[in-house]
């Protein structure tokens, strides 16, 4: 395995797949640094650019962009004091005190170093653990996957936003997406309204650019025109030198803080549609729970920045784990890369790993190698970040939807991928002002073919539906799926009572 | 009973289901296969109209809490439109000359240039754009790019 993982790197070493992981990670910190700008954002604008690549090239770069924008968010989170991105929210709870109390290079630096080594841990789960859950995925049959698939939807249903009920419906209204199109068995069009660019169904690339990106941006454009002030125009930027023996100390020497962290982060990636926020915001709840100075926490201590970098970067390996074993996607950025692949003609799942042995240990490569690049680039440009976050919305806004026109477009040279974008961009906004979460309407449009492909199959092979429950872990997936779903009544009705129902915490 | 926002969303699921679930029902079996192209679907669109009706009436018996939203709806409702005219200008007027058009409408709707500097970085931002993407795309990723019915450019 570790033969494989060192031909993987030295494979990647190579320019033409170096250049696009440095190209991706810059690019990712950049966007990482810009308020408002996600990862899914970023990764979105990205996507056109690997579509004339080759599968490594454009999954490294892809792969940059994401560990990079993981690093990128907390920028502006220690600095400014306003979090890049959802996932460096609970950085700026530390950073921008310690920043304030004139040591922002030492706040800066140790979540800089704090995401790489958090990122490795990930890392070493990545390639540990992928190889035998995708043997275990292996031994499934249509019931077993039509189980996973519904356990992941109704995960993600039941632990993203406000309400049960608005997470199921935004998961079904997913799946009746899919539905539309030519019958997997029999070629018959359904519910295509006599449109004929709807008989081939809707691809799931288009789907998610327009739904996130639009719901992304408007939700900005709402605000503009409103906000007077902006910190960050007037901002003046500080000395940021520090002593990185001093600081990587201060990380290491806090070994069980960094690995239970790491740890957190990884399990919250493997969960599908929990991703960073959740990871950054979970780990330093844990590591104030377990700091012998609770009280500290808030103030500037170096613990607090330590937990959330540690846990948003590890939480990448999680993420790619999910998809490389099962074709999850863990949030929005697998799913792009999951659609990435896809345009290639690869498949990820079970047999991924075996039969692509290249491309799978070349992304685990590219996981490491991106995170000495992201080292490398703070080193070099930290100071230029800020300047480039003074950007304005209105300059890059048209840019980020001249790139999805192009991104929907270039899926396969026909303006049927932009129209859906364009429906899908009102979609997911309508949907956003109604309240109803977007992870659970993504995984349904992602795994909807593959859950009727599935049941399908079952029923064909064999229509006795009580083998959905006896095949034991078939039924202990839908029994998990039914659990998470009752969790997530409980978690809300609990929330309910406290009056902190929070609206939508999914990272998708 | 006045219905809240998601009163009005889970009525408006409601509709779409019932409408597609009615379609659906034209859907016509193959007798070789045993299970038709309308199995899978109706169960979709069953679930998804028992869901809008438990949020219809989950609105109607819970508590309300709607805050008042002092969103700039109008300059969403412009983005859109300006988007919306761009994608239906592309298949006429080709990538090229749609989006020198559309960057710097979107940029002024957003953010009115006060200054003969402000109009300048506008200008720049249309024609950096789309020069940069066209080159970019078609000479060295092998996109090919919408061109025009009208233009042929």
């Amino acid at each position: 395995m570790y033969e494989l993982l060192l031909d993987g790197i030295q494979n990647l070493l190579q320019l033409k797949y170096f250049v696009p992981l440095a190209i991706g990670t810059l690019i990712g910190v950049v966007g990482g640094a810009m308020p408002g700008i996600t990862n899914t954002m970023t990764v979105i604008m990205v996507l056109p650019f690997t579509f004339g690549l080759e599968p490594l090239q454009g999954l490294a770069a892809m792969i940059g962009v994401y560990i990079g924008g993981e690093s990128g968010g907390l920028i502006t989170s220690c600095l400014l004091g306003i979090p890049g991105k959802p996932s460096s929210v609970a950085t700026m709870f530390d950073g921008y005190p310690m920043a304030r109390k004139g040591e922002p290079g030492r706040a800066l630096w140790l979540g800089i170093w704090a995401s790489f080594f958090g990122g490795l841990l990930g890392g070493l789960f990545l390639v540990g653990t992928t190889g035998p859950l995708a043997s275990i995925a292996l031994a499934f049959g249509p019931w077993e996957y039509f189980a996973l698939f519904v356990f992941a939807l109704s995960m993600v249903a039941g632990l993203t936003g406000a309400s049960i009920s608005k997470g199921l419906l935004s998961g079904a209204i997913g799946l009746v997406i899919t539905v539309i199109g030519n019958d997997p068995v029999m070629g018959q069009p359904r519910l295509t309204l006599g449109i004929a660019w709807l008989e081939g169904g809707i691809p799931f690339l288009p789907v998610l650019i327009g739904v996130f990106a639009f719901s992304q941006i408007m939700s900005d454009v709402e605000k503009m025109g409103r906000a007077r002030h902006d910190p960050a125009r007037q901002f003046v930027v500080p000395r940021l030198v520090v002593s990185h023996v001093k600081v990587i100390w201060e990380i290491l020497s806090r070994p069980v803080m960094l690995l239970w962290t790491s740890f957190v982060g990884v399990l919250i990636g493997v969960l599908p549609a929990i991703g960073g926020s959740a990871a950054n915001v979970m780990a330093y709840d844990q590591a104030k729970k377990f700091s012998k100075h609770p009280e500290r926490f808030g103030t500037g201590t170096p613990e607090g920045i330590i937990a959330s970098e540690a846990a948003n970067n590890s939480n990448v390996g999680g993420s790619l784990v999910t998809i490389m074993a099962f074709g999850i996607p863990g949030d929005a950025v697998t799913a792009v890369m999951l659609g990435a692949l896809t345009i290639h003609g690869i498949q990820p799942g079970p047999l991924f790993i075996s039969q692509e042995p290249k491309l799978a240990y070349g992304i685990f490569a590219a996981y490491f190698l991106g995170h000495l690049v992201m080292i490398a680039i703070m080193f070099l440009g930290v100071r230029w970040f800020l300047r480039i976050v003074l950007v304005p919305k209105s300059i890059l806004f048209p840019v980020i939807l001249v790139l999805c026109v192009v991104g929907a477009y270039a899926l396969n040279n026909t303006m049927a991928n932009v129209y859906v974008l364009l429906l899908c961009g009102v979609l997911g906004y309508a949907l956003v002002k109604g309240g109803l979460p977007l992870a659970p309407l993504i995984l349904g449009v992602i795994l909807g073919d593959q859950i009727e492909i599935n049941l399908v199959r079952s029923l064909m092979t064999d229509n006795n539906l009580w083998l959905f429950l006896t095949r034991p872990i078939s039924g202990l997936l839908l029994g998990a799926s039914v659990a998470s779903v009752a969790f997530a009544l409980w978690q809300h009705r609990r929330a309910q009572k406290k009056g902190a129902v929070q609206e939508d915490g999914a990272d998708f | 009973m006045r219905l809240s926002k998601d009163g009005w969303t889970g009525l408006a699921v409601l509709a779409a289901s019932l409408i597609l679930f009615g379609l659906t029902l034209g859907l016509r079996d193959n007798p070789l296969v045993p299970i038709g192209p309308g199995f899978y679907p109706r169960i979709v669109l069953g679930i998804s109209a028992v869901l809008a009706l438990a949020l219809i009436v989950f609105s109607l018996v819970g508590r309300r809490s709607e805050k008042k939203s002092d969103a700039n709806l109008g300059l969403v409702v412009a983005v859109f439109a300006i988007f919306f005219a761009y994608v239906g200008a592309l298949p006429y007027l080709g990538f090229r000359i749609a989006t020198f058009l559309f960057v710097p409408a979107l940029q002024v709707t957003l953010e009115f240039p006060r200054t003969p500097k402000g109009w300048a970085v506008v200008a720049a931002t249309a024609l950096v754009t789309t020069v940069v993407s066209y080159v970019l795309f078609e000479r060295y990723l092998q996109v090919l790019l919408p061109r025009g019915r009208w233009t042929d450019f």
